[in-house]
C-alpha cells in the first residue's frame, strides 16, 4: 500500500486517500449487514471519486444482474437501485474476464477508449499499466443511454465467483487515476472481503434458521406424550414455503393391521384423486384416504425417476409441466394448482416409513427492469436504447427449490423418519406398554382378587380351624366318654364273662342237670351234667325241643302230652312244678328216674323261659328200693320168727299142747331159738348201722394174731363138728394192732360162713401169713374177678409188715358175678337157705366194716363147686407207727 | 269145718308151728312143703282145699309159685292165700291184681287164723 502508490499521490491526496481508506474501511467493518456495508462503500467511493454514481451491480445466477446499492448525487443521472439488466448488457466474455483475472475497464466515451488492466492476487501492484484501446461501440452506445460519459468498473470477486462489480459512472468525461483505480480496488477487494463475511453471516444466519426451523419442527415431532405430527408438517411446509403438503406414513405390515389406516398428514392444497384411482385394497374403509401414495404409477414414476441424490430419496421437482411423470397423476397434481413437488423419502435405516410432500403452486416474479426488452431488437444485435423502469411480472412461474431447500427438507425428512421411527417405537413401546399395563392390571385385579380370594380363605380357613377345634375338643370330649363307656362296657363285659363264666363254671360243676327253654320249648342251654345224663352233647340238645328230648314221663312210664307237660305248663303259664321219680329219656331211648323242679324266669314281668333242674335218681331209687327191700327184707327177717314165737306161745298158752308134751318142748325150743334169732338179728342190724357211722369204738391194742385165730376156731367149732366140717387152724405168732373182739367177730363169720357152705367131711383152713412189702398187687387172683374191696377200698398200707389171714373151704363157691355184692346187706347166696342155716345175712357187712375199721382189706376168691377163699389184710402197726 | 290146707314156707318152724296150730286147734289136716317143687308136688297129690302160700322164698319165690300153680290145670282151682311179711303198698297192688283169694299177714294170729283162712275161701 506504501510505495510506489504513494509515489504517485501528492501528500494531500495521500493524506485524504489514507483517511478515506482508513474511515472506509471502518464504516465497512462496523457494520456486517450486507446492505449497509454496500450503501456506504457506494456513497464513500462516490465522494471520494466525487463522480456522478456510485454503484454496486450483483449477478444473479442467470447472468442477469441488479443494482444492489447506489450513491447518486444530486439526480445527476437516474437511480437505477434496484433495476435488473438482463445478462445481454455485459458479455459473457468481459463477465469472464472480469471473474478470471478481475480485469478492470476504465471507459472514456469521449475518447472512445477503453482501459483494461488486470490485477494479480496478492499484491498491490497493478499488473501492468492500463491498457487502452478503442472501446466497443456498442458499449459506448450502451453507456451513452444510459448517459454516462465515463465508468469505472472493478469486478467484485467472492472467490472464484464473479459476485458483481462496482462501478462508478459520470456524466462527464473524467481520467481515473491509477491511485484511484487503487483505491477502488482495495474497496472492492474490502467489499469482496465483507460480501464473504455477510455471505458467511448469510449462510450463518440461514443456516441458524434452518436449524431454528429444523429445531422448532423436531421439538414438534418429539414433543410428548403425541408427536404433533400435523403441526409439524405444517411448520414444514411453511418453513419451504409451500402451500401444501402431505405426510404419509406406511409401515410394515408386522408393526400395524392390514385394516388401519396408514397415517396421512395433510396441509393445504392437496391433488385431486378421481375415483378410479382407489385401489383395490382400499375400496371399503380407506375410501377417505386418498391413497395417492399407493397409486401404482406413483411409485413405479417415483422408482424410474432418479433422486436429487440417490441416497437421500429426494425428488425435487420444481415445474410439474416439465416433469417426466405419468400424465395422470400430473393432471392430478396440476388440477390441484400444484406446479412444483418436493419429495423425500422417510427412511430410518433400511425402514421405509413413507414420504413427505411439498407441494409450491406457482409465483409471480416480479422484476424491475431498466429498458423492456421486448421492444428492443435482440440485444446482441444493437445495444440498448432505452433505460427506463420496467416492471416485469411474470406470472405462473414454478418456484424452484433451492439447494437450501432440499437440504433443509432433508434435515426435516431425517427428523421425521427419527420421530416416525421413534413414534413406532413409541407406540410399539406404548403398545406393549398398554398391552403390559393392562397385563399388569389384569394382573393387579387378579391379584386383588386372589388377595380376597386369600383373604376369604384366611377367613374359611380361621372359621374351619375353630370349627374343626371345637369339633376335636367335641371329638376328645367324645373319645373320652366313649373310651370312658368302653371301659365301663369292657369292665361289665369282663365282669359278665366272668359272671358268665362263674355261671358256666357253676352250671358246668353243678352234678344236677341244668337246662333252659325258650317260651316255645327249645333248649336254650344246657349244662354239661344235664346233657351227660341225657346222652346228647350240649350242642345237640341246643335249640331242640326239649319235650321231643326228653320225651318227659310219669313214673309209671305214659308220658306227658304237650297239653299236660309240667315243664311246658311253667314256661306257658310261670307255674313252678316239681317233681320226684318221673322219668326222662336218653338219646338211646333208655329212661331213667328223675327229680326236677322246673322254674319260670321272669324279666320285666314277662316269661321269657324256664329253668329245669333235674337229677338222675335211679341211684336214690336204687337206694330207696333197697331200704325197701332191706325194710321188707328185715320187716320179713323180724317178722318171720315172731311168727313161730306167736304160734307156739298161743299153742302153750291156750294149752293145747297140754296133752301132747313132747310137742310141747318142742313149741319151747322153737320159740327160744326164734327169739335168739330175733337177738342176733337186731344185734347185727345195729352193728352194721354202728360200724357204717363209725360210732363203733374199736378198742384196739397190740394182740396176737395166733391168740385171734385159736379163739375163733373156737367158738365155731361146735358148729363145725354139727356139721360134720374138719376145721385146720394154722396159728402164726405175729402181733398186730387191732381189736381181738372184733377180729374174732369176723374170722367167726367167716369160718361160720364157710362151715355153712362146706359139704359133709370138707375141711375149712384159717391160715396167715406175715407181708412185708406193699402187698396190694402182689396176691394172685385165682379167680378172674377180684372183688370191688381190692380196688375200691385203697387203706394206707404203707406199713412195712402186714398180716395176710385166709379162709378156705371146699364148698359151693360163689358165682363171679356175686363176689362183690356178697359184702352188701342181706347177699345171700341163695342155695344155702335150703339148708335152713339161719344168718342174716349182714356178716360179710359186718366183716366188711370191722376189716375197714382197721385200715385193712377183705375180699373173695372162689371156683364154682371147688370152694372159695376169704382173704383178710390186717396191717400190724398202728398207723402213727408206721413212719419209723 | 274141716279143712285140707297145703302150707308151703321155706322157714320149717313156720312150717312146723302153723301145721299144729291147726291141726291142734282145729283139727284139720295140714300138708307142708318147704319149696315151690315141694309145693306143687303135693298140691297135685294132696289136692287140698287151700294153699298157704309164703312169698319170701329163696329160689323160687312164692308169687312164681302161684303162677305156676295157676298154670298147672291139676291145681289152678285149688284157692291160694298168700301168707307174708312183705305188705308194701307195692306188694298190696300186686297182691291185688293176682287171682288169690287173699293175703294173710304174718305173724298171723294164731286165734283167728283158721277163720281167716274159711273166710278167705268163701
Amino acid at each position: 500500500m506504501k510505495s510506489e502508490f504513494s509515489d504517485r499521490l501528492s501528500p494531500g491526496q495521500l493524506n485524504s486517500f489514507a483517511l478515506l481508506l482508513h474511515r472506509m474501511i471502518n464504516r465497512i467493518r462496523q457494520s456486517l449487514e450486507l446492505s449497509e456495508i454496500l450503501k456506504t462503500t457506494v456513497a464513500e467511493v462516490r465522494i471520494f471519486l466525487k463522480t456522478d454514481r456510485v454503484k454496486i451491480y450483483r449477478f444473479h445466477p442467470d447472468g442477469s444482474g441488479e443494482v444492489v446499492a447506489e450513491s447518486i448525487k444530486d439526480q445527476c443521472l437516474p437511480s437505477l437501485l434496484g433495476h435488473n439488466f438482463p445478462a445481454s448488457d455485459i458479455p459473457s466474455e468481459a463477465r469472464d474476464l472480469f471473474r478470471t483475472i478481475g480485469q478492470r475497464s476504465i471507459v472514456d466515451v469521449a475518447n472512445q477508449q477503453i482501459g483494461l488492466s488486470s490485477f494479480r492476487e496478492g499484491s498491490a501492484e497493478v499488473m501492468g499499466e492500463m491498457d487502452y484501446r478503442p472501446v466497443d461501440p456498442c458499449h459506448v452506445e450502451y453507456l451513452v443511454a444510459m448517459g454516462v460519459s465515463s465508468s469505472l468498473v472493478v469486478p467484485i470477486r467472492d472467490g472464484e465467483n464473479l459476485w458483481g462489480l462496482l462501478v462508478s459512472h459520470h456524466s462527464l468525461s473524467r481520467h481515473y487515476s491509477d491511485q484511484e483505480l487503487q483505491v477502488v480496488q482495495l474497496v472492492a477487494d474490502q467489499v469482496a472481503v465483507s460480501i464473504a463475511q455477510a455471505n458467511l453471516l448469510h449462510q450463518t444466519r440461514l443456516s441458524a434458521m434452518q436449524e431454528a426451523t429444523i429445531n422448532r419442527i423436531t421439538a414438534l415431532l418429539h414433543s410428548t406424550p403425541e408427536m404433533q405430527l400435523q403441526a409439524a408438517l405444517e411448520q414444514t411446509i411453511v418453513a419451504l414455503q409451500g402451500f401444501g403438503g402431505r405426510l404419509y406414513i406406511s409401515l410394515p405390515n408386522s408393526q400395524f393391521p392390514l385394516h388401519l389406516p396408514q397415517h396421512l398428514f395433510t396441509v393445504g392444497s392437496q391433488p385431486i384423486t378421481p375415483q378410479d384411482w382407489q385401489s383395490e385394497e382400499a375400496t371399503s374403509q380407506l375410501a377417505e384416504f386418498s391413497p395417492f401414495e399407493h397409486h401404482p404409477h406413483w411409485q413405479t414414476w417415483l422408482e424410474m425417476e432418479e433422486p436429487v441424490n440417490s441416497s437421500s430419496g429426494v425428488w425435487a421437482i420444481a415445474d410439474l409441466y416439465q416433469a417426466v411423470m405419468p400424465s395422470d397423476l400430473v393432471t392430478a397434481l396440476i388440477e390441484a394448482q400444484i406446479r412444483g413437488v418436493l419429495i423425500l423419502r422417510l427412511q430410518y435405516g433400511s425402514h421405509r416409513l413413507g414420504y413427505l410432500t411439498v407441494f409450491r403452486d406457482e409465483i409471480d416474479v416480479e422484476r424491475i427492469w431498466a429498458g423492456h426488452p421486448d421492444r428492443d431488437h435482440p440485444q446482441h444485435l444493437r445495444p440498448r436504447q432505452s433505460f427506463e423502469t420496467w416492471r416485469e411480472l411474470k406470472r405462473n412461474q414454478a418456484h424452484l427449490w433451492t439447494l437450501e431447500d432440499i437440504e433443509l427438507v432433508k434435515a426435516l425428512g431425517y427428523h421425521f423418519a427419527i420421530a416416525i421411527h421413534q413414534s413406532i417405537l413409541y407406540q410399539q413401546v406404548c403398545a406393549l406398554n398398554t398391552d403390559l399395563a393392562e397385563d399388569i392390571q389384569r394382573r393387579k385385579q387378579i391379584e386383588q382378587e386372589i388377595i380376597a380370594l386369600n383373604a376369604q380363605l384366611e377367613q374359611r380357613v380361621r372359621e374351619r380351624t375353630l370349627e374343626l377345634q371345637q369339633a376335636n375338643v367335641a371329638l376328645v370330649e367324645q373319645i373320652a366318654e366313649r373310651e370312658k363307656t368302653l371301659l365301663e362296657r369292657q369292665q361289665a363285659e369282663a365282669s359278665l364273662q366272668r359272671l358268665s363264666h362263674q355261671q358256666e363254671l357253676i352250671l358246668d360243676s353243678a352234678g344236677e342237670g341244668i337246662y333252659g327253654i325258650d317260651p316255645q320249648g327249645k333248649i336254650t342251654f344246657a349244662n354239661p351234667a344235664a346233657a351227660k345224663m341225657l346222652g346228647y352233647s350240649i350242642d345237640e340238645l341246643i335249640g331242640h325241643w326239649m319235650h321231643m328230648l326228653v320225651d318227659h314221663a310219669r313214673p309209671d312210664g305214659t308220658p306227658y302230652l304237650v297239653s299236660d307237660n309240667p315243664i311246658l305248663e311253667t314256661v306257658q303259664a310261670g307255674v313252678v312244678h316239681s317233681g320226684s321219680n318221673d322219668l326222662f329219656h336218653r338219646r338211646d331211648g333208655s329212661s331213667f328216674p328223675i327229680e326236677y323242679v322246673s322254674s319260670p324266669i321272669w324279666e320285666q314281668n314277662q316269661i321269657i323261659g324256664a329253668v329245669v333242674v333235674f337229677k338222675d335218681i335211679t341211684t336214690r331209687q336204687q337206694i330207696e328200693r333197697m331200704k325197701d327191700e332191706f325194710i321188707s327184707i328185715v320187716s320179713h327177717e323180724l317178722r318171720t320168727p315172731l311168727t313161730s314165737i306167736r304160734s307156739t306161745l298161743w299153742l302153750l298158752a291156750n294149752g293145747w299142747l297140754d296133752s301132747h308134751p313132747e310137742k310141747s318142748k318142742r313149741m319151747l325150743d322153737i320159740a327160744f331159738s326164734n327169739t335168739n334169732r330175733l337177738v342176733r338179728l337186731v344185734s347185727d342190724f345195729l352193728d352194721i348201722e354202728r360200724i357204717k357211722f363209725g360210732k363203733i369204738t374199736m378198742d384196739k391194742r397190740t394182740c396176737n394174731a395166733g391168740d385171734l385165730m385159736i379163739q375163733s376156731a373156737d367158738t365155731v367149732r361146735a358148729m363145725a363138728e354139727k356139721a360134720g366140717i374138719h376145721l385146720a387152724i394154722a396159728p402164726i405168732d405175729a402181733e398186730l394192732w387191732a381189736d381181738p373182739d372184733r377180729i374174732i367177730q369176723t374170722f367167726t363169720n367167716l369160718l361160720g360162713n364157710a362151715i355153712k357152705f362146706s359139704p359133709v367131711g370138707s375141711t375149712v383152713w384159717l391160715t396167715a401169713e406175715v407181708l412185708n412189702n406193699e402187698p396190694d398187687h402182689s396176691i394172685a387172683p385165682t379167680t378172674t374177678r377180684i372183688s370191688e374191696d381190692q380196688i375200691a377200698n385203697q387203706p394206707n398200707l404203707s406199713s412195712p409188715t402186714s398180716i395176710l389171714f385166709k379162709v378156705q373151704d371146699q364148698g359151693i363157691g360163689i358165682p363171679s358175678d356175686k363176689l362183690e355184692t356178697i359184702f352188701d346187706r342181706f347177699q345171700q347166696v341163695n342155695i344155702s337157705h335150703a339148708r335152713g342155716h339161719g344168718g342174716t345175712g349182714l356178716g360179710l357187712m359186718i366183716c366188711r366194716g370191722i376189716v375197714h375199721q382197721h385200715n385193712g382189706r377183705i375180699w373173695a376168691e372162689s371156683q364154682l363147686g371147688a370152694g372159695s377163699t376169704f382173704y383178710v389184710l390186717l396191717p400190724c402197726q398202728h398207723p402213727s407207727q408206721q413212719h419209723s | 269145718m274141716s279143712k285140707r290146707i297145703l302150707i308151703i314156707d321155706d322157714e320149717p318152724d313156720i312150717r312146723e308151728t302153723t301145721q299144729i296150730c291147726l291141726e291142734i286147734a282145729k283139727g284139720w289136716e295140714v300138708f307142708t312143703a318147704g319149696s315151690c317143687q315141694e309145693g306143687l308136688e303135693k298140691a297135685i297129690a294132696e289136692q287140698p282145699d287151700a294153699i298157704l302160700l309164703d312169698v319170701m322164698m329163696p329160689d323160687v319165690d312164692g308169687l312164681t309159685t302161684f303162677a305156676e300153680i295157676q298154670a298147672n290145670p291139676a291145681t289152678r282151682q285149688i284157692p291160694v292165700i298168700l301168707l307174708t311179711a312183705m305188705i308194701q303198698p307195692s306188694d298190696q297192688r300186686r297182691y291185688n291184681q293176682m287171682a288169690i283169694a287173699g293175703v294173710i299177714t304174718k305173724p298171723y294170729d294164731p286165734t283167728t287164723l283158721a277163720d281167716q283162712i274159711i273166710e278167705l275161701l268163701n
